[in-house]
Parts: structure tokens; C-alpha cells; sequence
């Protein structure tokens, strides 16, 4: 029982904490989010830092390094509100090369590893909402050879439009199964926009597109895709909401009314005070997530879930809370806060929300009580 | 990082829940588990059971004769026991005044105090609040005026938990009037068989005299009962302080208790209630939070790498988490929670309980009895205070 990061996770937070801030300042994220959402460029720059192979073995060209390396990095971009998606390289690295086949390993990893190409999760559908076992997208083996096709259409899926290929479930013989989908096939076609916290998602619509089998298992594998993204998403709005109660606190003690700074009144600071306590049971249970994360499988999923409900609470608390205490400047576009705020009330609708993870708490409740149970 | 105890953590966890498993009475777990009413008996029996074994002192240090435990030790220790279903340790005489008395007491008053508190033999007593000074301990009154080689004690202390069988009290005294209020309070260790001290229990809203009111009126008592230094009190007691708050998440109580809601739940026939269920599994989380934010100082501790100045939150967490745990049972049974039958608190009480589960007896008053949790050891109000004060500067 240990909670302290080791040096070598102290020197990958400097490296990152330092690269947002140096090198992704607000003025640069508003320019990204006004020219559509995603940048090329910064996630270049991701990628240099070797972030994009965090999760991929060496030999296939990444770093290697597990869920705890993966927390401290998502902390840090969610200090910085970083659009570009990194979670999605952790989770289809972590995927690619726990379920494929050797061939779709080698031909994707060492690219994902290196940044050259961006692959994302494509598993929403809209009848399915949070419950990714509901599938519509059918897949079709090729009379001859290893080949499969798809048909269906994929919602909401990060940098839809810019990435190179997407991981996608879909039925195959009654049984969901993974596969990879490159977007550039023909029968692939995308949509995309801007999200609600200025990044990019698209809409991909499948017509007969070819695609490469990673796992007729797909149901494990896409329920390990989704914990490593809930890991993700968990350290991610740690990491803004740390930095929306700093920028809170800058505020509240700089504003002046009635002659003082409003960091003087106590309904206020009692209300700092709970988004504290907001905070720190969040970080707890992204550390609790985050390490169940190489857990078996009910075990993990149990985690999780417990872990997303209490983040979801926090993010809403917080995020709410903050643009209150900031007053009429808290709606603004110009000012800072609201792009936070934005930031968690995306994140708590990113990979199942707070009733849907409640809804699997409750479900898998057992007998016993706490963190070892 | 790592979440799970070593190797070494895991096989002290055994060696304690062996050891507790055969040496704690059951007839003591027994009312324990189903929220019965524990006599006095009860409690110093097992305070003496652990004292014998030289753990009733568990968070003491070598030197003074306890294990010398590191805090993850000290945390499975306390684990284990709540998990059996001991009785919370009364801590006024282990946990309070015992590390006053090694922090700041003379060689002659840690001879003389602290085998009595490790043996259990001594109850104590905490002589703290006053009518007018709650939050605002700093105000206090009750007068301490030395003559000669005596102090002559003069006042009022009150909420003294379980003050009735005290024995002896340690009490903030003022003497002197000069300067801020704190720099005029003294650390005094009172014998409660002194001429001129009353004890008038105040009966409380579930029915149980669990506090008291304590009156000085021209207590004599020796000076070399001081302890440190005159009118340098506050400080020794925001030493104790300290240590009361961590000690006031009882996380592990929490955990036996979220268990006993699924048990009450089910039998009361709302488990499957999805509206009630979903109630449980918030707590479920909200219960692997705390522990995990308890879990994080404790790594600290351990550490000493991080420091973590959360023990506010702690209390405030802690606490809201007992009075949700016993909301919950209360409602579980619902209307069979009203009746109102004092002996169905007794164990062994064989009497006709309306609608026939005497289990529900308890619910409601243990429900009225932990409102103090949010009140008593700073009040979450003022704990907010210290929290943003933390925060914000």
C-alpha cells in the first residue's frame, strides 16, 4: 500500500506539465478549437514526448509503461484542457496489442507509437447510449481469404474525420468481435463537427467497408477498451478540475466587492471548502481506478464503475460551482472557467455517465464493503 | 504506487484478526454487531483485554510501552478489531491524554499516569467544552487560580462523554485573563473524587445519558498535577486535537456498518428496491473514497514524501458517512423503526417487538444518536473553515 510516485513518474509529469504549458497556452487551444477541434501539429508534438506509445510493449516501438504512468500524463493535459485525444492512442495501443493478431499488430503499433497514425475507438451507436454490448453494426466474412466487411454507422467518435483508422465492434456470427477500420477504405465515410469543449468528433458511416478481424472475442476486449478509457478520462478531469479550483481560488482572492476580496466571505469559502473535498475523493478514486486497471476482469470493471460514478459527481460539483463563485464572468467565452467547465461536463458523458455508472454499482453490489472488496 | 499491502502487512493483518478472534468476548461482539447497548462492563472489559496484551496503547511508541506500530500497522490494527465487532476504544485515556502526557508531561506524571491508562484499570474523562464555549473553545472559563502549591478549580465543563465513570479528567482550564484567549489556558489533570466535583448526566434525544455536565466548585488540586507549562494549554491541546480527528473518520467502523445496512436491507425486504439499492451503492462509493483518502494519509505517513493536510475533510467525510449509514437503516425498516421499547436494547431481551424484528429496535436511536458526529470534535462548519482556510489562505 503505496501512494507515492516514483522519481522516473515525477520526471514524465515535469515533461509533460511543462510542454502544456509552454507549448499549449489558452491562446493556442482557442485558435485549435476555432479551426476545427483538432490539431495535427500538437498531437505531433504529443507524440514526440512519446506519450502516444505509452502503452504499447518497446518491441513494438512504444514505451511500455503501465496505468499509473498513464494517469500522471492524463493529469497533466487535463490541467492544460489539451483537445487533442491521447487517450484514444493508450486505448487502442493497450488493445492492439493485448487482442490482435501479430499481422494487425505490426501493422499499426509502431505507427500509433510513433504519432504517424492516430486510431480511435468508433463504438457508440445511438440506440445503444451507454450500453456497448448493444450493437447494430453487422460484419460479413469475405468468401475467400482472412477479410471481413462492415455495415453501420458510429456516433460521436473522437477526431472522427482526422483519424487514420478506427477500432470498431461489430456482430459477427451473433457474437460481437473487434476489428480494425481504416478510414481512407472505400465504403468509409465520415461526418465530422465540433464538441461541446471545442474539440472534434464525427459521425463514420460504414458501407460495405473492408476491415481486419483484431478479436472474435470482442465483448472482452471492448470492455477492457472502455476501463482504460474510464482510467483516462478519471485522471484527465483530476487534472482540470485541479487546475479549475486553482483558477477559482486566484479569482476569489483577487475580485473585489463591497470593499473586499470575496474570498473574505464565508458562504464562499465554505463552498471552496466542499469542492476541496470534491477534489480530493475524485483523486482517490482515479488512483482506485486507475490501479484496478491490470485487475481481472469483474474485479476491474467493478472498480471502474465506482470510480466514474464519484468523478462524474465531482466534475459536475466543481465545474458548476466554480463558474458560480466566478460570477458573471463564469459565463463568459472569453474568461478561462467556462472552457473547464465545459471540459468536465463533457468528460462526465464520456464513457458511460454518473446514473449509468450508479446504474452498475448498484448492480454488482456484494456483501461485503470497501476497497478490498 | 501499489494498492495492496505487502506481504509483511498481510501476515500482521492475520496475527491480529487470530488474535482478536480469540480473545474478544462474543457476548461483546454480539451487541456490537446489532447496535445493543454496551454497559460499562462491556466496555472496560475489553479495554483490559487489550491492555493485558499491551494494545490498548496500540498508537503509543516503544518507549512508553506500546508496539511501536508504523500507521498502515496502527490502521490494520484498528481495522481488524472494528471488523470483529469490538467496541471502539474509549479514547479519552489512550488516545487523548496519553500523548499529552508524553509530549509535554514530566517524567514523575508519565510514571505516574500512564500504566493505569495502558492497563485500562483508569477510566478518563475529557473536561473540554462549557456551556459558552463550543466552537469557540478559546473562550473558556472555568478557573483555575493557583494558591501555594494548589490549584482551586472553579467552574463548569459539559458534553463529557461518558464522564459518569470517569475516574479522572483532563480539563483546559483559564489563569489568566491577560492577552488573547488562548494564552490563558492551562493543561490540568483533575482526580474526579475530589470534594467539590459533581457529575449530572444530560440525557440525550435517543433516551441515553451518554454525556454529562461536570461542576468545579473550590476543587482543590495538587500543582504538580499541571501539566507543561502554566497558560501554555491551547497548545498541547491542539496537539491532541490532531490526533481526535484523523482517529473521527472511522472508516472501518463504516465498512462493518455498510455491511449490516445490506444485511438490515435485505431482511427488511428493500434491497431489491432499485430507489433504495441505488441509495446503498452511493454510499458503497462513497465509503471506498473516504477509505481511500485515508489509505492516501496513511501512505504519507508511512512516506513521510507527501505531506497531506486533508484531516478536516476527513472528519467532515467521515462523519456525514456515519449519519448516511444510519439514515438508511432507519428507513430500511421504515414505520418499525418507531417504536420506542428501551429494554429491546438489552441483549438478550426476549420480548414481543412490534412487527416482529426486535433488530429494528436500535435503528432509530442510533439514527438520533450520531447527529453528534457532524457537531462534536470541531463541527463540520468549523473544520470548512480550516479546509478553505487551507485553500484559499
Amino acid at each position: 500500500m503505496d501512494f507515492d510516485f516514483t522519481d522516473d513518474q515525477e520526471q514524465l509529469r515535469d515533461a509533460v506539465r511543462k510542454w502544456v504549458d509552454k507549448g499549449y497556452d489558452f491562446e493556442r487551444r482557442r485558435g485549435i478549437a476555432k479551426a476545427g477541434g483538432f490539431s495535427r501539429e500538437a498531437y505531433g508534438q504529443i507524440a514526440e514526448l512519446g506519450l502516444t506509445g505509452l502503452y504499447i510493449p518497446e518491441a513494438d516501438g512504444g514505451l511500455g509503461m503501465g496505468p499509473v504512468e498513464g494517469m500522471v500524463v492524463m493529469e497533466e493535459l487535463g490541467r492544460g484542457i489539451v483537445l487533442e485525444p491521447l487517450a484514444q492512442a493508450l486505448i487502442s495501443g493497450a488493445v492492439l496489442a493485448g487482442y490482435a493478431p501479430e499481422a494487425v499488430k505490426a501493422a499499426w503499433l509502431p505507427k500509433i507509437a510513433s504519432g504517424e497514425s492516430l486510431v480511435v475507438l468508433a463504438y457508440q451507436e445511438r440506440a445503444a447510449r451507454y450500453d456497448f454490448e448493444k450493437c447494430q453494426t453487422t460484419a460479413t466474412a469475405a468468401s475467400a481469404g482472412d477479410g471481413w466487411t462492415l455495415e453501420g454507422t458510429k456516433s460521436i467518435v473522437p477526431a472522427g474525420d482526422q483519424a487514420d483508422a478506427f477500432i470498431v465492434p461489430a456482430m459477427a456470427q451473433g457474437k460481437l468481435a473487434l476489428f480494425v477500420v481504416e478510414r481512407a477504405a472505400a465504403g468509409v465515410s465520415t461526418r465530422g463537427y465540433g464538441t461541446q469543449d471545442g474539440g472534434r468528433a464525427a459521425e463514420i458511416v460504414l458501407k460495405n467497408a473492408p476491415a481486419a478481424l483484431v478479436t472474435l472475442d470482442g465483448l472482452t476486449a471492448l470492455a477492457h477498451a472502455i476501463d482504460i478509457g474510464i482510467a483516462a478520462a478519471c485522471a484527465e478531469a483530476v487534472g482540470v478540475m485541479d487546475k479549475t479550483l486553482a483558477i477559482t481560488v486566484e479569482y476569489m482572492n483577487t475580485r473585489k466587492q463591497f470593499g473586499v476580496a470575496i474570498s473574505s466571505f464565508q458562504a464562499l469559502r465554505h463552498r471552496v471548502a466542499d469542492m476541496k473535498m470534491q477534489l480530493e475523493l475524485a483523486r482517490s478514486m482515479s488512483y482506485y481506478g486507475s490501479l484496478k486497471l491490470n485487475t481481472p476482469a469483474e474485479e476491474r470493471r467493478a472498480a471502474l464503475a465506482r470510480a466514474k460514478y464519484q468523478l462524474g459527481v465531482s466534475m459536475r460539483f466543481i465545474g458548476q460551482q466554480a463558474v458560480q463563485l466566478h460570477g458573471g464572468i463564469g459565463v463568459t467565452d472569453e474568461y478561462i472557467v467556462s472552457h473547464y467547465f465545459k471540459k468536465l461536463t463533457q468528460l462526465e458523458m464520456t464513457f458511460g455517465d454518473t446514473f449509468h455508472h450508479l446504474g452498475e454499482v448498484s448492480s454488482r453490489m456484494q456483501e461485503t464493503a470497501g476497497v478490498f472488496a | 504506487m501499489d494498492l495492496a499491502f505487502t506481504p509483511e502487512e498481510q501476515a500482521f493483518r492475520q496475527d491480529i484478526r487470530a488474535w482478536v478472534r480469540a480473545n474478544l468476548p462474543a457476548d461483546i461482539s454480539h451487541k456490537v454487531h446489532n447496535a445493543l447497548r454496551l454497559s460499562r462492563d462491556d466496555m472496560q472489559r475489553w479495554a483490559k483485554i487489550l491492555g493485558k496484551k499491551g494494545w490498548l496503547g496500540h498508537a503509543w511508541p516503544k518507549e512508553f510501552g506500546g508496539p511501536g506500530w508504523n500507521a498502515v500497522q496502527k490502521h490494520l490494527f484498528e481495522e481488524e478489531c472494528a471488523l470483529a465487532g469490538a467496541p471502539r476504544v474509549v479514547p479519552f485515556g489512550p488516545v487523548m491524554v496519553a500523548p499529552v502526557i508524553m509530549a509535554f508531561g514530566s517524567p514523575e506524571q508519565q510514571k505516574r499516569f500512564l500504566p493505569g491508562i495502558a492497563s485500562g484499570e483508569v477510566w478518563w474523562s475529557q473536561g473540554y467544552s462549557e456551556p459558552g464555549s463550543g466552537s469557540d473553545l478559546a473562550s473558556l472559563k472555568c478557573r483555575a487560580e493557583r494558591q501555594g502549591n494548589k490549584y482551586i478549580v472553579n467552574g463548569q465543563k459539559t458534553w463529557t462523554t461518558l464522564g459518569q465513570y470517569g475516574e479522572w479528567i483532563f480539563c483546559l482550564v483559564r489563569t489568566s485573563n491577560e492577552g488573547k484567549p488562548q494564552t490563558g489556558i492551562s493543561f490540568l489533570l483533575i482526580d474526579m473524587k475530589s470534594p467539590g466535583v459533581t457529575v449530572r448526566p444530560i440525557v440525550l434525544l435517543d433516551g441515553e445519558a451518554e454525556v454529562n455536565e461536570v461542576w468545579f466548585d473550590n476543587v482543590e488540586v495538587p500543582a504538580e498535577n499541571l501539566i507543561g507549562e502554566e497558560n501554555k494549554g491551547w497548545t498541547y491541546a491542539k496537539h491532541l486535537l490532531s490526533h481526535e480527528r484523523t482517529n473521527i473518520a472511522d472508516v472501518n467502523r463504516a465498512k462493518r456498518e455498510l455491511e449490516r445496512l445490506k444485511r438490515i436491507a435485505k431482511a427488511e425486504g428493500v434491497y431489491e428496491d432499485q430507489r433504495f439499492r441505488d441509495e446503498i451503492a452511493k454510499l458503497e462509493v462513497d465509503v471506498v473514497a473516504l477509505e481511500m483518502l485515508v489509505l492516501r494519509v496513511l501512505s504519507a505517513e508511512k512516506s513521510g514524501k507527501n505531506s497531506l493536510d486533508i484531516a478536516g475533510l476527513l472528519k467532515i467525510r467521515g462523519s456525514e458517512i456515519q449519519q448516511r449509514y444510519s439514515e438508511l437503516m432507519m428507513l430500511a425498516a421504515g414505520p418499525f423503526s418507531l417504536p420506542f421499547i428501551e429494554e429491546a436494547m438489552e441483549a438478550g431481551w426476549q420480548g414481543d417487538f412490534p412487527g416482529g424484528m426486535p433488530g429494528d429496535a436500535p435503528l432509530a436511536s442510533t439514527y438520533f444518536n450520531l447527529r453528534k458526529t457532524t457537531i462534536y470534535g470541531g463541527s463540520n462548519e468549523v473544520q470548512r473553515n480550516i479546509v478553505s482556510q487551507v485553500v484559499l489562505g
